[in-house]
C-alpha cells in the first residue's frame, strides 16, 4: 500500500437500479486485477458479479448491501464502495457518499435520467460529492447518450460537458472519442483489455471538433490559464485537464463519459478520469465535532502523525463477528492501537485491520488518513466515531431517515422466536433506518424500514440467514379514544355474596382535557375515606387502558370525584376500584366518545407532471393536503393522511409516477375518525370480538 | 372567544365594516409597502380573516417555503391567540384549517399557465376550490402587463378576488401622496384597491390609495 494521500481516492458509485453498476464496478475489478474472470449479474455461469455477494442479491440481480473493495489503477488506490440502486435502500447510498469524496453517476443511455439518478443526485448535493458522469449501456438499441446528458442539464442542473463522443450506437457500437487527446479509442481483446488508439474517423472530425470547443467554453470558466490558451488557440491537455478538475472540484462541472460496460467498452477512460477528475480525500473539507469544547467544529487534517478521528460508516456480522467498516478521516489506524468511541467513552483496542474486497479481505497493519478499511471484533454503531485517547471529538451526525412503513411479524415456532430476535437485534444494528420493537397495545413484534421491498428483503433475509421462519401480518394502528363533553357519573358498587361484602359509591364528572390523563379529588366531608381516594384512581386509570368503543386507550380525560359513600366493613380496596370501572362505564358513554387516529405528515417529492395525480391519490385516502412547492421539474406535495390509509402507498405511488415519485412520512398528531370510517371501525371491531369469543 | 367574535379583529374592518367583501370575484387588492413593514403580516390577517369566515383561502407565495408560510400562520395565530386570552384555538384551528391552500414557487418558475394547471389540479379532483387568493412575492418590476392580464381572466373564469404584496423601495418616491408608486404605477387601473402600508413609531398607518375612500390608522 502506498502512503501518498494525493494517490488515493474514495469514490462511490451510484445510480438507478438496473443502470449498470454492478457490471461497471465488475469490469474495474478486472481491468485493475482485483479479479481475473468477469461474471455477469444475472449470469447464466452462476457465479454472480463479485460485488452481489450476498445470494440474495444474485437471485434477484440487485445489490442490496454496499460492498466496498479496493483496487490500483495506474499507481492510484481507488476505494470503491458499489451502493444499491433502489429507492428503498437509500441509507446505503447515504452512508456511502458520507464517507466518500466523489462519486460517479452512472445513468443508462436508453433509461436517461431516472427518478433514483434524482434522489442519488440531491444526497450528493447534500454532502457536497464532486461527481463524474458515466453513460453506459450505449450498445443497446434506443441508446442516445447525448439526450442523457440533456437531461443532466435540465433535470439534474448539472452543467454536464461530453468528454467523448460515440464512434457508432446501439448494436454498432465501437468505441469513443476522446475529446482531450481527440483520438479514437478502441476496445480490443477478448474482455476490452486492450486499448486501440486510432485518428477520429472522418464522419465524426466535425461533431468532436465542436464538442471539444464546448467543452473547452464550459472548462474555461473555471481556469484563467485556459480561457487564455483558448484565445491564443493553444489549448494543452495538461492545462484542460486542470480546468475541468478545477470546474469538478467546485460542482461547477460535470464531465461526462460513456460506454458500455458490459461490451467492455469506455471502462479504462472512466478509471482515468476518476483519477484525474475526482478529489484527494486532503482536497476535501472534513469537520468534527469537539465534544470536550462546547460541540465546537474542528477542521481535520488528512495528516497521518495527527490524533486519530475516524467514522464507522456500516457494520456487517461475518462468520467471524461484527465486521466495521471504518473511514479514517485524521491520523492513523493500527492494529494494537487503543481507540475511544467518543460515543459511549468505551476504549477499544483495534485487533485486525482489513481492507475489503467485497466478501474476500486482506489483512493490512494500519490505515492511514483518507482510507477506508475495516475492523475486526469492534463492538460499536454504525455511525459512531473513534478517536484517539485523550480526543474526544464527533464527526457530525450521518442524515438518516425516519422509516415510513411497518409491518407486524411473528415466529411460526419458539425455535424461530430466539432465531428472529437475533435476526433483529443485527438488522438494527447494521442498518438505522431499519427498526423493530414491540408494540405493548397489540403484543405484535413490528418492523419499520424505508419500503415495503426494505421490509421484505429484511423478512428473507431472515428466513435464509437465520433459518427463523416469520409470519407477516398487516400491523394495526394505533387508534385511540377520547371523550367530547362533560358527564356526570355516579355509581353504586355493593354485593354480598356470603362473608364480606363489598361497598362503594363513587359520584362525580368527567370532561375532556388536552393531557392524557388528570384525576382530581374533591370529596369533602370524607364521603370516600382518604385511604381508598387512591383505589378511585388505580380503578379510572385500568379504565382508561381499554375504552368501549374499539378497545384502544382512552387519553385526554379529566376525572372529578366530587361525592360518595363508604361502608366501615364491606369498603375495600378492590370495592372502589371496581366502583370506579363502573362509574367510568357509566360517564364515558354519556360522554360522546370518538375515536382518534394518528395523522401522519406525509411529502411527497414527485416529477411536476405527475402533480395533479398524487394529490388526487392522497385526496383519495381521506387526506388534507397543506400545500404543493413546485421546483423547477420537481414537486413537493405536503399532506396530513390517516396512517391506516397509507398501507401499500409506496406500490400505489410508484405505479401511478412510473416510480418517478418518493415520499415520506412522520407522526404529526391524533385526529378524530370521521363518523363513517368510525362506524365501520365499530362494526369490524365487534364483529372481531364475535369470533374471538 | 369564538370564532366569529374573532372575525372584528381583521385591520380591514377599518376600511370596511365587512372586510370580506373588500374586493369582487375577479377583483385585484395591492398592499403596498417597503422592505419589514408588515406586507405579509398584513396578508395573513386577512387570510386568518377569511378562513373564520369559512372561505377557501389559496396562499401562492414565491420563493418561500411551505413550512416557513405555515411558520407565518402559527406565529399570527399564536399573537391572536396571546392577545384575546384563547385557549381553544387548537379546535379553532382543526376546523378552519381544511379551507387554506398553500402554493409556493420559486419566482423564476412562477407563470400564470402554471398557475392555471396546478388550479385545475385542485378544481377538476374536487380537492379545492379557492374563494379569494393571496399571492405574495410577485416581483411587479419583472412582472408583464399581460401576465397580470391573463390573471385577471384567469381570476374571472374561476370567480375569486386576489391580493397581491407589493414591494416598493426608496427610489420609488412619490410627489403626492395618493399618488401610486412605480411598481404598480403603469399596470394600477387592473387594481381594485390599493392600500400602502406607512409604519409611525409602534404603529402602522394604513392609506387607501384606491378604492372605498377611507384613511384610518390601526
Amino acid at each position: 500500500m502506498n502512503r501518498d494521500p494525493a494517490m488515493v481516492r474514495n469514490i462511490g458509485i451510484s445510480a438507478h437500479i438496473d443502470a449498470g453498476k454492478t457490471t461497471l464496478t465488475e469490469r474495474i475489478l478486472f481491468y485493475t486485477q482485483r479479479i481475473h474472470a468477469i461474471h455477469d449479474v444475472k449470469g447464466k455461469d452462476g457465479v454472480g458479479a463479485t460485488m452481489d455477494f450476498m445470494e440474495l442479491e444474485k437471485e434477484r440481480g440487485i445489490t442490496i448491501t454496499s460492498a466496498a473493495t479496493y483496487c490500483e489503477w495506474k499507481g492510484y488506490e481507488i476505494n470503491i464502495i458499489d451502493t444499491p440502486g433502489h429507492v428503498d435502500f437509500t441509507i446505503e447510498v447515504e452512508r456511502a457518499l458520507r464517507v466518500l469524496d466523489g462519486g460517479v453517476l452512472v445513468l443508462c443511455s436508453v433509461g436517461g435520467v431516472q427518478s433514483q439518478s434524482i434522489t442519488v443526485d440531491r444526497q450528493m448535493s447534500r454532502y457536497k460529492v464532486p461527481c463524474i458522469a458515466f453513460i453506459n449501456k450505449c450498445d443497446r438499441s434506443g441508446a442516445n447518450p447525448f439526450r442523457v446528458i440533456e437531461q443532466l442539464r435540465e433535470k439534474l442542473n448539472h452543467n454536464a460537458v461530453a468528454m467523448q463522443i460515440p464512434i457508432g450506437i446501439e448494436a454498432d457500437f465501437q468505441g469513443v472519442v476522446d475529446l482531450i487527446s481527440m483520438k479514437a479509442m478502441y476496445f480490443d481483446g477478448p474482455s476490452g483489455e486492450q486499448i486501440r488508439l486510432e485518428e477520429i474517423p472522418q464522419g465524426l472530425r466535425a461533431e468532436a471538433e465542436a464538442r471539444r470547443e464546448s467543452l473547452i467554453d464550459a472548462a474555461s470558466m473555471f481556469s484563467d490559464e485556459l480561457m487564455e490558451a483558448a484565445l491564443d488557440e493553444k489549448v494543452t491537455a495538461d492545462v484542460l485537464i486542470d480546468a475541468i478538475r478545477n470546474g469538478t472540484l467546485a460542482r461547477g462541472l460535470t464531465p461526462v463519459f460513456i460506454g458500455s460496460a458490459y461490451k467492455n467498452k469506455g471502462v479504462q477512460p472512466l478509471l482515468d478520469a476518476v483519477t484525474h477528475y475526482l478529489p484527494q480525500p486532503m482536497e476535501v473539507e472534513n469537520f468534527a465535532l469537539d465534544m470536550e469544547n462546547g460541540e465546537v467544529e474542528k477542521k481535520l487534517e488528512t495528516d497521518f502523525s495527527k490524533s486519530l478521528v475516524a467514522l464507522t460508516f456500516k457494520l456487517e456480522e461475518g462468520r467471524y463477528g461484527q465486521l466495521t467498516y471504518i473511514r479514517v478521516y485524521q491520523g492513523t489506524l493500527s492494529k494494537g492501537d487503543t481507540i475511544v468511541n467518543s460515543r459511549t467513552g468505551r476504549k477499544v483496542r483495534v485487533g485486525r485491520v482489513v481492507h475489503m474486497h467485497a466478501d474476500q479481505m486482506e489483512e493490512i497493519g494500519s490505515l492511514p488518513a483518507g482510507y477506508i478499511g475495516a475492523l475486526f471484533g469492534v463492538e460499536c454503531s454504525s455511525g459512531d466515531t473513534f478517536t484517539s485517547p485523550g480526543t474526544r471529538y464527533s464527526m457530525t451526525s450521518m442524515h438518516i431517515p425516519e422509516p415510513v412503513i411497518s409491518l407486524a411479524i411473528g415466529p411460526k415456532d419458539n425455535k424461530a422466536q430466539v432465531k428472529m430476535s437475533k435476526a433483529l437485534s443485527r438488522f438494527t444494528r447494521e442498518d438505522p433506518t431499519f427498526r423493530a420493537y414491540v408494540d405493548h397495545e397489540t403484543g405484535d413484534t413490528i418492523i419499520s424500514g424505508m419500503g415495503e421491498l426494505h421490509l421484505e428483503i429484511y423478512v428473507e433475509r431472515m428466513r435464509r440467514e437465520y433459518g427463523a421462519d416469520v409470519t407477516t401480518g398487516i400491523p394495526q394502528v394505533a387508534y385511540r379514544e377520547t371523550i367530547t363533553r362533560q358527564a356526570d357519573f355516579n355509581y353504586t358498587h355493593k354485593k354480598q355474596t356470603g362473608g364480606a361484602g363489598q361497598f362503594g359509591r363513587v359520584a362525580g364528572y368527567m370532561e375532556p382535557v388536552k393531557d392524557e390523563f388528570v384525576f382530581e379529588n374533591r370529596i369533602v366531608g370524607g364521603s370516600i375515606p382518604t385511604e381508598f381516594i387512591s383505589s378511585c384512581e388505580k380503578g379510572f386509570k385500568k379504565s382508561i387502558e381499554k375504552g368501549q368503543l374499539l378497545g384502544f386507550p382512552v387519553t385526554g380525560v379529566k376525572i372529578v370525584i366530587n361525592d360518595g359513600q363508604s361502608h366501615p366493613v364491606d369498603s375495600s380496596d378492590m370495592a372502589f376500584q371496581a366502583a370506579s370501572r363502573r362509574a367510568f362505564l357509566e360517564g364515558y358513554r354519556k360522554a360522546k366518545p370518538v375515536i382518534l387516529e394518528p395523522i401522519m405528515k406525509v411529502e411527497v417529492e414527485t416529477p411536476t407532471e405527475f402533480q395533479g395525480a398524487v394529490m388526487g391519490s392522497l385526496n383519495q385516502r381521506r387526506g388534507m393536503i397543506l400545500g404543493t412547492q413546485d421546483e423547477g421539474n420537481i414537486s413537493v406535495i405536503e399532506a396530513g393522511v390517516p396512517l391506516a390509509e397509507m398501507f401499500g402507498y409506496s406500490t400505489i405511488l410508484r405505479s401511478g409516477t412510473q416510480g418517478k415519485a418518493q415520499f415520506t412520512m412522520e407522526f404529526s398528531t391524533y385526529r378524530q375518525v370521521p363518523k363513517s370510517v368510525a362506524d365501520e371501525l365499530i362494526k369490524k371491531a365487534a364483529e372481531e370480538k364475535k369470533k374471538a369469543a | 372567544m369564538s370564532k366569529n367574535n374573532l372575525i372584528p379583529t381583521n385591520p380591514l374592518k377599518f376600511i370596511k365594516e365587512d372586510a370580506g367583501h373588500l374586493l369582487g370575484d375577479g377583483q385585484f387588492g395591492a398592499i403596498l409597502a417597503g422592505a419589514g413593514e408588515g406586507k405579509t403580516s398584513f396578508l395573513m390577517h386577512l387570510a386568518l380573516d377569511n378562513l373564520l369566515r369559512g372561505k377557501n383561502v389559496l396562499h401562492i407565495c414565491l420563493g418561500q417555503p411551505i413550512k416557513k408560510v405555515c411558520l407565518w400562520y402559527d406565529e399570527i395565530l399564536h399573537r391572536i391567540s396571546d392577545q384575546y386570552e384563547l385557549n381553544n384555538t387548537n379546535v379553532m384551528w382543526e376546523m378552519i384549517l381544511p379551507h387554506r391552500f398553500i402554493m409556493t414557487f420559486s419566482i423564476e418558475d412562477f407563470s400564470v399557465e402554471r398557475l392555471e394547471e396546478r388550479l385545475n389540479d385542485l378544481t377538476e379532483q374536487g380537492i379545492f376550490f379557492p374563494q379569494i387568493v393571496l399571492l405574495d412575492g410577485l416581483p411587479f418590476d419583472k412582472t408583464e402587463q399581460s401576465s397580470l392580464i391573463k390573471l385577471k381572466t384567469l381570476t374571472k373564469e374561476h370567480g375569486f378576488p386576489v391580493w397581491f404584496t407589493v414591494m416598493i423601495h426608496r427610489e420609488d418616491k412619490v410627489e403626492q401622496p395618493d399618488d401610486i408608486p412605480s411598481p404598480i404605477s403603469h399596470i394600477s387601473d387592473l387594481f381594485e384597491v390599493i392600500l400602502k402600508l406607512k409604519p409611525a413609531g409602534r404603529e402602522i398607518n394604513v392609506q387607501l390609495i384606491k378604492g372605498p375612500k377611507l384613511d384610518k390608522v390601526l
